[in-house]
């Protein structure tokens, strides 16, 4: 329970960003004759392929990092030209791979990869079946020591290629590893602002196992299928309130008008009553101001953790206050729960904003075809 | 000690059988490469880096409590550890409480410079305040002053970070060990090397200082000079040692007493050495245990000198009825 | 015997006490004392006369509000500490000493100004070390700890420390507090001893006025922020004594060379 509620916090800590975004699109390399995958919607990464080599580069590890990182992959044979110079330099395809958060392991899964992760930190978190046969079969070594990744393990290990979530600062032990040289990447998936954003980043990991087509095909799919619930959304009648958060502690956290769940909301056809704030992080409020604001907002969804009403109102008298409460109008993801306690919510819905948005449809607007089974959002028991 | 040395360089997260370790340390290559990176390059930096904490750590805490004439004394009691942790909090929770962007440093070293800079900052001021001041209690309390200044400055950068800057603020003030590469191994040697021999230099002082300043002064010690030299040899010692491994508690307040109670001994020509010798023993010992061996969490070296080193000394006490100081 | 007579501690207009902030308080002032090699002079005075502040001050230990004090000729103030320590050693009161030392290693220390770097103790530091323990019989004490002694065998280890350091001069507070009779009066019958047949420059100061009249070759009297030096004869003589004690509770009778209580 302390687990999830501090996974809660950690993942409102994402989404606390600066405003600032200086970084736009990376130009086109010099040579004329280099195709560079089309990374549409992410701002955070790109890839350039020079044909001799391919540069991968992730300019957004961390909310307004200053610092572009460069990581050379290489073909069989090919050699990386004395004049370019990377933070990285890897051969692919690889065959073994250490990933350190839960957001990482669906771009395996459809990529087909899943089967070279070798390590991982915290086992426990990891909810797709799939994968959790793997570790049940125990092919997935637990590298979790603490807050960080147990060097040693990791060194014992020897994976062709290390994939951390960028944190500002520094990580003594992703230092070691680097010292052993294991290569090591920077993933900043969860500094995306727009849900398709976040998904492309499936392209990153393609990178690194040669599967750039297949990771187009997914993601186009995903796109259209994206696009089209967001059509869909639009030709209903009606466009709900919507309210989302729950208190932690006595602040109320809610996502800012820009972020990523604002826009989810927004492209389902509803009115996020924050939706005029600026930013793409977390608000702090008070009670007292979210209840003279949100009382009356239709629905209510992701209040934190909470799975039940009783639970809502056992923590605070407060939340019986709110419409949404009283009719029953409140959706939460955390029920849907992998086998050890992880949330899959946290886990897949980055790279899968569709089944996000089609949730998200079918709550706020159920006239328009509610057959469809829910993926994370169930209404609160 | 070269027993706990080996013991504590065997035992790790990962399984390597002993064999394979001696053969690492005669160079043999055919062992797997990764356990060649692990003992040679994460193991022994360890092991050395837990050598030169303990013993830093119990001199530094000798020379105060002989200085201090107080056996609450510590390496830290000047604020050292206070002023390294200021440096530390501002690095890491700086960014977002004061909206500072992250310095460019060389990677990997920022925590250590940050921790260096505020040691000094706080070594210059105590320096300074030290050539004004006669009494040696002052500067006992200027020192414990600035704990409290640093501490409270900290807990206000902490109030406004969001919680994971927190928390790797709190993982550094637990202490570790490893994760030490041979470059920082090297400078904080030479750090450590330099506070040792300024620290050797003074023990014949340090004889005459127990008998009180007055008593020192008109047996041919120059207190300002032994004084200050007493007092940059703590702060490199316990500042740089802090700057690597995180702060780290107990140790230098508590070796010397365990000697002391030990050895029955006052001359400092016995406790010096002795206190090397049982700093580095106690430290490998708690390293140790602090990997937990084949188990893959760890405990932070704090809880752990904490919880082994408390109730020796107790013990020690009970059995001798009386402190000897 | 050129050195008869020789001046070995003196003191030029000396002003002691001590300051307040930017005030300056003096306890004593305008003090001209010269004290002869080998002879045993005490100090004496009521409580509060400032005998510990001007002793302190004579030592080097604290600095005195104008004047200057001499150690054989050359100002106390110019002097290197472990050229000092040779040639003074002092006795206090007061002071926190380590109590786990045995008598031995505290006797031992008075040696550091002669040791090397490492503090060994050569066969001569040896010699020194026994016979000041004997001098204030304590050889069977000499293993003890010090937190094991008396009062009174504490401070006679303190004295021995003293001795062993064997210098020119030696100036003492108050050495005799915790002491019974006899071991008053052992102490200044040795003081007097070394003072005479070493050829030391000693001054103590001292409480029991009675007792030293009759010991020190010469006497320094404390008195309304004067001091005076005479041979005691002389200063029975012109009625200084009398005067000590601020009321007249006290009394003191030239023929006995007493005091008693009117």
């Amino acid at each position: 329970m302390i687990k999830n509620l501090f996974t809660t916090v950690f993942l409102f800590s994402f989404l606390l960003f600066n405003s600032c975004k200086n970084e736009s699109k990376p130009e086109v390399s010099e040579n004329q004759q280099t195709s560079k995958s089309l990374v549409e919607f992410a701002t955070g990464f790109d890839i350039l392929d020079h044909e001799a080599y391919k540069i991968l580069s992730v300019s957004q590890a961390w909310p307004g990092s200053k610092k572009t990182f460069r990581y050379a992959l290489l073909k069989e044979g090919q050699k990386l030209p004395d004049s370019i110079e990377a933070d990285a330099i890897l051969t692919i395809p690889i065959t073994s791979i250490v990933v350190t958060s839960t957001t990482h392991i669906p771009a395996l899964e459809l990529l087909g990869v899943e089967e070279t992760l070798k390590g991982f930190p915290n086992l426990d978190y990891i909810s797709s079946p799939k994968t959790r046969a793997l570790i049940k079969a125990e092919k997935i070594e637990e590298l979790g020591q603490n807050e960080s990744i147990n060097t040693e393990r990791a060194i014992d290990l020897n994976p062709d290629v290390v994939v951390s979530f960028g944190v500002e600062g520094e990580n003594k032990s992703l230092n070691s590893l680097q010292r052993a040289n294991i290569p090591v990447l920077y993933n900043g998936d969860w500094t995306e602002t727009s849900p398709l954003g976040q998904a492309e980043w499936i392209k990153f990991f393609a990178a690194l196992y040669n599967k750039e087509k297949q990771a187009d095909s997914i993601f186009n799919s995903i796109k259209d299928n994206y696009n089209s619930l967001k059509k869909e959304a639009l030709k209903a009648k009606k466009k709900p309130t919507v309210l989302s958060g729950a208190m932690f502690k006595d602040v109320w956290y809610l996502p800012k008008g820009e972020s990523w769940a604002a826009q989810l909301v927004a492209d389902a056809n509803a009115e996020y009553l924050y939706k005029d704030t600026k930013g793409t992080g977390s608000l702090s409020l008070s009670i007292e101001s979210v209840l003279d604001k949100a009382q009356n907002a239709e629905f209510w969804i992701a209040p934190n953790a909470f799975e039940s009403y009783q639970s809502l109102k056992e923590t605070n008298d407060a939340y019986t206050q709110f419409a949404a409460f009283k009719n029953k109008a409140i959706y939460s993801f955390a029920a849907a729960k992998g086998e050890t306690g992880g949330m899959l919510y946290y886990e897949l819905a980055p790279s899968r904003p569709d089944w996000v948005l089609e949730d998200l449809v079918t709550i706020f607007h159920p006239e328009l075809n509610s057959n469809k089974a829910s993926h994370f959002f169930t209404p609160l028991e | 000690m070269i027993l706990l040395f080996v013991v504590n360089i065997a035992l790790g997260s990962v399984l390597i059988p002993l064999k394979a370790i001696i053969q690492i340390i005669l160079g043999d290559d055919s062992v797997k490469e990764a356990w060649q990176y692990i003992i040679l390059d994460y193991r022994i930096p360890k092991a050395l880096a837990a050598i030169m904490t303990g013993s830093g750590l119990a001199v530094a805490g000798l020379m105060m409590q002989t200085l201090f004439k107080n056996p609450l004394a510590g390496p830290f009691v000047l604020g050292i550890s206070s002023g390294a942790s200021l440096g530390v909090a501002f690095f890491i929770l700086g960014g977002s409480a004061l909206g500072l962007s992250a310095f460019v440093v060389p990677n990997g070293w920022g925590t250590i410079l940050a921790a260096s800079l505020g040691s000094f900052a706080v070594l210059s001021i105590v320096l300074l305040v030290a050539s004004r001041v006669r009494d040696a209690m002052a500067l006992l309390i200027i020192g414990l002053m600035f704990g409290s200044l640093t501490a409270a400055v900290v807990s206000i950068l902490a109030y406004f970070s969001p919680a994971e800057e927190l928390q790797r603020y709190m993982f550094w003030s637990f202490g570790s060990l490893g994760d030490i590469s041979w470059d920082a191994l090297i400078i904080l040697s030479f750090c450590y090397f330099i506070g040792m021999i300024l620290a050797f230099s003074v023990t014949k002082s340090l004889n005459s200082l127990l008998l009180g300043d007055h008593y020192a002064q008109t047996l041919g010690v120059s207190l300002q000079k032994s004084r200050f030299i007493i007092l940059i040899a703590t702060s490199i010692l316990a500042g740089s040692l802090t700057a690597f491994v995180g702060p780290i508690a107990f140790v230098g307040l508590a070796v010397p007493h365990l000697i002391r109670q030990w050895f029955t001994a006052s001359n400092h020509w016995t406790l010096m050495p002795a206190c090397v010798l049982g700093g580095a023993v106690l430290m490998l010992f708690c390293d140790t245990l602090a990997q937990m061996p084949l188990f893959e969490f760890s405990l932070p070296i704090n809880a752990i000198t904490s919880i082994i080193g408390a109730p020796v000394v107790i013990w020690l006490l009970i059995r001798k009825k009386k402190l000897l100081f | 015997m050129s050195d008869f007579n020789k001046i070995l501690l003196s003191s030029s207009k000396l002003s002691v006490g001590y300051k307040n902030g930017q005030e300056k308080i003096i306890i004593v002032e305008d003090v001209n004392l010269s004290l002869k090699k080998g002879t045993l002079t005490t100090m004496v005075g009521i409580n509060g006369s400032g005998k510990s502040t001007l002793l302190r001050t004579l030592a080097g230990l604290q600095n005195p509000i104008s004047g200057e004090v001499l150690l054989e000729k050359s100002p106390i103030k110019t002097l290197d500490a472990e050229i000092k320590a040779k040639q003074l050693s002092v006795v206090l009161t007061g002071q926190y000493i380590s109590k786990n030392l045995t008598v031995l290693e505290l006797v031992a220390l008075g040696r550091q100004p002669y040791t090397n770097w490492l503090g060994k103790l050569s066969e001569e530091d040896k010699v020194h070390i026994l016979n000041a323990i004997n001098a204030t019989e304590l050889e069977a004490l000499k293993n003890t700890a010090c937190h094991a002694l008396s009062d009174g065998q504490f401070q006679r280890a303190l004295i021995a420390r003293a001795l062993a350091q064997n210098t020119e001069v030696i100036l003492l507070d108050e050495p005799t507090t915790h002491l019974d009779l006899h071991h008053k009066a052992s102490i200044f019958s040795l003081l007097k001893t070394i003072a005479h047949e070493q050829q030391k420059t000693i001054l103590s100061t001292s409480h029991d006025i009675e007792l030293v009249l009759g010991m020190s070759d010469e006497m320094l009297v404390i008195h309304n922020g004067k001091a005076t030096q005479d041979t005691p004869k002389n200063l029975t003589e012109s009625g200084i004594f009398e005067q000590l004690f601020p009321d007249n509770i006290i009394g003191f009778n030239k023929e006995n060379q007493r005091f008693f209580i009117r």
